[in-house]
Formats: structure tokens, sequence, C-alpha cells
């Protein structure tokens, strides 16, 4: 019984005109958003493979030069492209490409495309996850708005319930009948994105890639069932299919554009991030309570030459077999970067509770939650974002102690004058990130995603009970 | 078969069912007279338990519809007055759904179109969409949906409007057989040639009352019409 109703809702649906072309127009969309999106992150992907790769020439043709010169010309860690970005830009946008490491300082990451971009392109770009997130809940809403107030006022619910139809399968089947029109649309639009992640290839591997794909697939399947489940219920609780629709845009205004703009006004009200400014001098103010590498006359440096001293057994700098400014060096980086875990900690555990506050809204907005798990699969979100400065970060301590460590032990007495041999430089490894598993994903994404499902298993619910309580007319 | 016991039903205080009392066998066609508003469609509404009572009970094959809404459906066909279908399918394919709806999913395309035949729906409109149909037409495919759900009793409201004479006749044959195959039929009209035609009772209906109830010996030559208009007046 149930199939035979989802048939015949499939029927209706694919011999209205009007289906016939929005669906053609929302899927040549999803194809345009998924080839252009695909082109995209070719290009990036080019791109930031030619600045790796000239970067590293750079380093290499440094010549003659002393160690922590070589530490302060620094090296540039770029972001490789993530294998799902051509489906969800995510932040990426707002979120700098590249980190430059150099000695002393943990930067920020740098070179956000927001900033090259016009007011226009702000507003938004054509990409799958825009598409699938804002658009294929207003076709689902169209679909599915009259299911059951269009047969009321039609009056064919009064000859249907007349039959004996139990109002559970009647639900079913319409939602059966919609997903398969649905699917019409989706499913090309997915073999055309499986299709093109094979053909991109990134530093992760295809399994993986592909295992994110199939959970991103899901996630999205899950927001789609929600907004169907609701649709439905709305459709079986009032009155008539005018209200049905004004209610069900209205739904939609809410949880796409409202509630995202309000809960992120929200969370930085209540969680106000620090100006670069500030989070700077904080981090300048614990520096010059420190010691200066560059500076041997300070406290620490002091107490630093005298333990070193002892250690050797010798009275004088000079008579050290190693290079006191080497040592020095290594010492001031290894107490700022106790200042920079400090301080970039406290700026990701605000960011977690910005995280915290959003999320919330998603109670209202299942566009929040999907949105968030889309860009935590898609490798194009915050959480990724740290991951990747952290590596950076690990790389940038690595080079600046193998140089200090060249200076302590070659300099000898030269300090700042000793040149080293170029070959130094091509023994800094070149920096390549390594993306987390999906499982470090899912774990970021488990509340948004158990959000997803209560969504769906409560609209499942709602959509059920009110079709049992229906009335005929 | 069908049975209401002292069914009342109210709308915001104003009574539209009152006390009914009544009892339908197998193969009586009870014919149900009376103006609008006098509680006809109110009657064959709480039978297919489209609204909840506010007393008594709606029985069919002795159960109260309101504990077993499913299953006392599946004994009932239902013609009302405006038969609705889906615009956009055939009518067979319309007759095909209801079937398969009411339980009949094994009935082919020849059976769908012996049901046409039985109603009077030309064969090559059966393949059209519904949307070309005139009223007389659609309630044609009404017809054939309740006789292809092969139920036990037949609760009909108005089911002849729109229909000429003609096939109001070939519907009154239609009814008559079935009554004679041991179905029960409870139908709301304003035709009072139809009532007299094939009724084995009339009952007369007026503000909710039952106010007269004319038995299978008298209906033959009793004046309908001017019994009716007595009831009227009052």
């Amino acid at each position: 019984m149930t199939t035979t109703i989802a048939k015949k809702e499939f029927t209706e649906i694919f011999r209205d005109g009007r289906f016939r072309w929005i669906a053609g127009v929302l899927l040549l969309m999803l194809l345009v958003a998924a080839i252009t999106g695909w082109n995209q992150a070719q290009e990036t992907k080019a791109e930031r493979e030619a600045a790796a790769k000239m970067d590293e020439q750079t380093w290499l043709a440094q010549g003659n030069k002393n160690p922590h010169s070589a530490a302060h010309f620094g090296h540039s860690a770029f972001k490789p492209a993530a294998a799902l970005s051509y489906v969800d830009q995510g932040l990426n946008a707002y979120l700098g490409v590249a980190i430059w490491l150099e000695a002393h300082y943990q930067n920020l990451s740098s070179h956000r495309p927001i900033e090259d971009k016009t007011a226009l392109q702000r507003f938004g770009e054509l990409t799958l996850a825009w598409t699938l997130q804002y658009l294929v809940p207003l076709l689902i809403i169209l679909l599915a708005f009259s299911a059951f107030a269009g047969e009321r006022e039609r009056g064919t619910l009064r000859q249907l319930v007349s039959l004996g139809v139990p109002s559970r399968k009647l639900a079913l089947g319409k939602a059966l009948g919609v997903a398969a029109a649905l699917a019409l649309v989706l499913i090309p639009a997915t073999i055309l994105a499986a299709v093109l992640l094979a053909g991109l290839r990134t530093g992760e591997s295809f399994g993986e890639a592909a295992l994110r794909f199939i959970t991103l697939s899901g996630s999205y399947l899950l927001y789609f069932a929600a907004i169907l489940g609701l649709s439905l219920a709305v459709s079986a609780k009032v009155k008539s299919s005018r209200v049905a629709l004004l209610s069900l845009l209205g739904f939609w205004l809410i949880s796409s554009l409202l509630a995202p703009r309000l809960a992120s006004d929200f969370a930085e009200r209540l969680h106000p991030s620090p100006a670069v400014s500030e989070f700077w001098s904080a981090i300048n103010k614990d520096m010059q309570e420190g010691i200066d590498g560059h500076n041997p006359s300070d406290e620490r440096n002091k107490q630093l030459q005298a333990k070193i001293l002892a250690q050797y057994n010798v009275k004088e700098l000079k008579d050290l077999p190693v290079n006191f400014a080497g040592i020095a060096l290594q010492e001031g980086e290894e107490y700022g970067n106790q200042i920079f875990d400090k301080h970039h900690s406290r700026l990701w555990a605000l960011y977690g509770k910005q995280a915290g506050a959003q999320q919330f809204a998603s109670v209202i907005s299942p566009l929040l939650a999907v949105r968030n798990v889309s860009m935590g699969l898609a490798g194009t979100d915050l959480y990724q974002h740290r991951h990747f400065a952290e590596q950076a970060e690990a790389h940038r301590r690595k080079i600046v102690k193998l140089l200090n460590e060249d200076m302590t032990r070659n300099a000898g007495t030269q300090d700042y004058n000793y040149l080293a041999d170029p070959a130094l430089w091509s023994k800094v490894p070149q920096f390549e990130y390594a993306p987390p598993s999906l499982g470090w994903v899912l774990g970021n994404q488990f509340g948004n995603l158990l959000i997803l499902g209560l969504w769906c298993a409560a609209t499942a619910f709602i959509a059920a009970r009110a079709a049992g309580k229906m009335r005929v007319d | 078969m069908l049975e209401a016991l002292n069914l009342t039903k109210r709308y915001n205080g104003t009574v539209a069912l009152d006390d009914l009392n009544l009892k339908i066998e197998p193969g009586e066609i009870f014919c149900l007279l009376g103006a609008n508003g006098a509680g006809k469609t109110t009657t064959i509404n709480l039978f297919l338990n489209f609204i909840a009572p506010d007393g008594g009970a709606a029985k069919i094959k002795n159960l109260d519809v309101t504990q077993h809404p499913l299953e006392t459906k599946k004994f009932v066909a239902y013609i009302p007055e405006q038969v609705m279908l889906y615009k956009n399918l055939t009518g067979l394919e319309n007759l095909e759904y209801f079937s398969a709806l009411a339980g009949h999913e094994n009935y082919s395309r020849k059976d769908f179109l012996n049901f046409f035949g039985q109603v009077g729906l030309p064969s090559d409109a059966a393949d059209k969409r519904v949307s070309t149909y005139s009223k007389g037409m659609r309630q044609k495919v009404g017809i054939a949906i309740a006789l292809a759900k092969n139920a036990e009793a037949l609760l009909l409201d108005e089911p002849t409007s729109g229909l000429d004479p003609k096939a109001g006749n070939e519907f009154s044959e239609l009814l008559k057989r079935m009554s004679g195959n041991g179905v029960a039929v409870l139908m709301a009209t304003h035709d009072l040639f139809r009532a007299k035609e094939c009724g084995t009772r009339v009952g007369i209906m007026k503000h909710g009352k039952l106010v007269a109830t004319i038995g299978a010996e008298e209906i033959g030559h009793t004046d309908l019409e001017r019994v009716y208009l007595e009831h009227m007046r009052e």
C-alpha cells in the first residue's frame, strides 16, 4: 500500500510541468556548482603547490647566511586544498591560506581570499553546499506543502480516508513519493560529484576522501529528511495549503537566514573575540617579562649564562666549546612557545565557546547543524584550520630548533657573524600537511550529527502524529 | 449492517443531528430526504468517522466506527456529492489507485474497463486525464470506485448530482442490482423521483431529526412529494 501511494505521488509530481522546470533548473545549478567548484579546487591546488615550490626554492637559494638570519627570513606553510573543498568552501574565504613560519613568532594565517573579493562576491558563491543547504529545502517544501492540505482542499482526502487507509502508511507513502521525485535531481548530481572526486588528485588518500563523501551525502540526506518530515507535518496540521506554504517558507527564512545570523551575533556578544592588536599586545607583554635572545643583559640571560658556564665548568663565555648565542636563542624560543601555547589555546577555547553558543540555534535551524557537518567533512572549517595551524607551528619549532642547534654547535665565538654552509638549508624538511582522519572529524561533529538525527526523528514522529489526527475537511 | 443508536451531533451548540435511531439491513436501500442542513450529510460523515459524535454511536457490522475506524471502513464504499479525483492521473489510474488502497491490487485492466462499462463511462475516456472530465464523468468514476471496492454497504451523499437522467436511471438500476446481492445502502438525496424509484425505505429529516419513515410496503403507492412537503411545512 505504501509503494502504491508513493508511486501515485511520484507520478503526480512528475506530470506537473512546474516540477520539471524547477527540478531541471536546480539540477543544472548543482551540476554547474560541482564543475566550477572542482575547477576552483584544481586551480587552488596548483597555485598552492607552485607557491610552496617557489618558497622552497627561495629557501634553498639563500647561500651563505647566519642560521638565525635564515630563521628570520622564514618559510611558509601552505594549507593544501582539502579533497572535498569543491563541495563546500566552508570558511576558506575567511581563513588564511598560508602561515609564515619565522623565528620568535607564531604567526596567524594570512592571505584571506575574502580580502581580494568585491562586496557582491561576499554575498555568496554558487557552491554545491550552498545549493544543497538553501535551495534543495525550498524544492522539498514546494513538493510537500500540499501533500495533505492540498488533498483536503480538493476533497480527495475524504475519499482516501473513507477507504480505510492507515494514516501512517499514507504519510510514509507521500514521503517516499516526494523522495523519489527529489532523487531525480539528487542522484545525477551525486554521480557527477563522485566522478569529479575520483578525478581530483590531492594529497589525501582516495579511500579516506570517498568515506568522507559518503558520510557527507548521508548527512545531507538526514537534513533533507528533516525538512520533508516537517513539511508533511505542517501540511497535515494546518487548514489550507496556502497556510502550509506560508508557514514553511517562514520556517525556511528563519532557519536559513535569520537564525544563523542571530546565532553568530549572539555568540560574538557572549564571547567577544579579541582584536588582532589586542591579541598581540597581550603576547608581547608576556614576552617582555621573559628573556630575549637578542639581549644578553637581562635577568634571565644572566641566570642562563651562569648555568651554562657551570655546566661546562668554564669562567668566560669565550671558553665555551659551544656558541652561547645559539643556546640563548633556543632558550628564548622555548620560553616564547609557552606564551604562544597559552594565548593560542585561549583563542581556540574562545572559538570553541562561540561554536557551542551557536549550536543552541540549531534547535530551530537544522541548516546550522548541517552547515557545520558539511564544512567539517569537507575539511574547510575552523577545526581543520586549527589542525593545520598546529602542524605548521610544530614544523616552525622544528626548523628554528634545527637552525639554533647548528649555531650552537658551529658558531664558536663568531655569534651572528657566523655563516652557515648552504647545505644546511636542505637539511630543513619541507612542510607536509597530514589531514585528520574521518574519525577525528566525526568526533568534532558528534553534537551536530546528533542534532540532525534528532531533527529527523522528531519531525517523522510529529508528521506521523499529525497525519493520525488529521481532519478530512 | 448499518446502525445508528441515539446518534447525536452538535456544532457550537446547534444540534445538527438529534438522537437518530436507524437500522439498515443487507439488501435495503434507505433514502434520506430533507432540506439542506437537515442532517443528512452529518449522518454519513458520522458513519465514516470523519467527525466524532456528541452522543450515541454509529455502527457498521456491529462495530462502533469510532473504536474501529479502519476496520469499519473496509465494509463500506462512499460516494460524495462531488467525487474528487487526481487531475493529473487518468480515469483508469484514479480507479486503479483507489482500488489498490481499498485492498484490491489484483484487478486487471480488463476488470477496470468492465467497471467503467457498468457505470456507463465510455472506454476511450479511461486513458484520458481526469482534468478533461465533466462533473458527470467524475461522478461515474466515483461510482466505479465504489463498485470495485466490492463493499457490503454503500454510503451515498447525493451520488447522482450532475448525472443526466439516463445516467441517473442506470445508477438506480445498478443500486437495485447491488442491493439484490445483499448490499445495504444509505443514500442521502434531494431527488424524490430517484428515492421512490429505487428506495426500499425512505426517511424524511428535518432539523436533525428523522421525522418520518415510509416503509417498503407503502412506498409504491405513496405520493412522496405531498408527504415530503407536508413535513416541510410543519
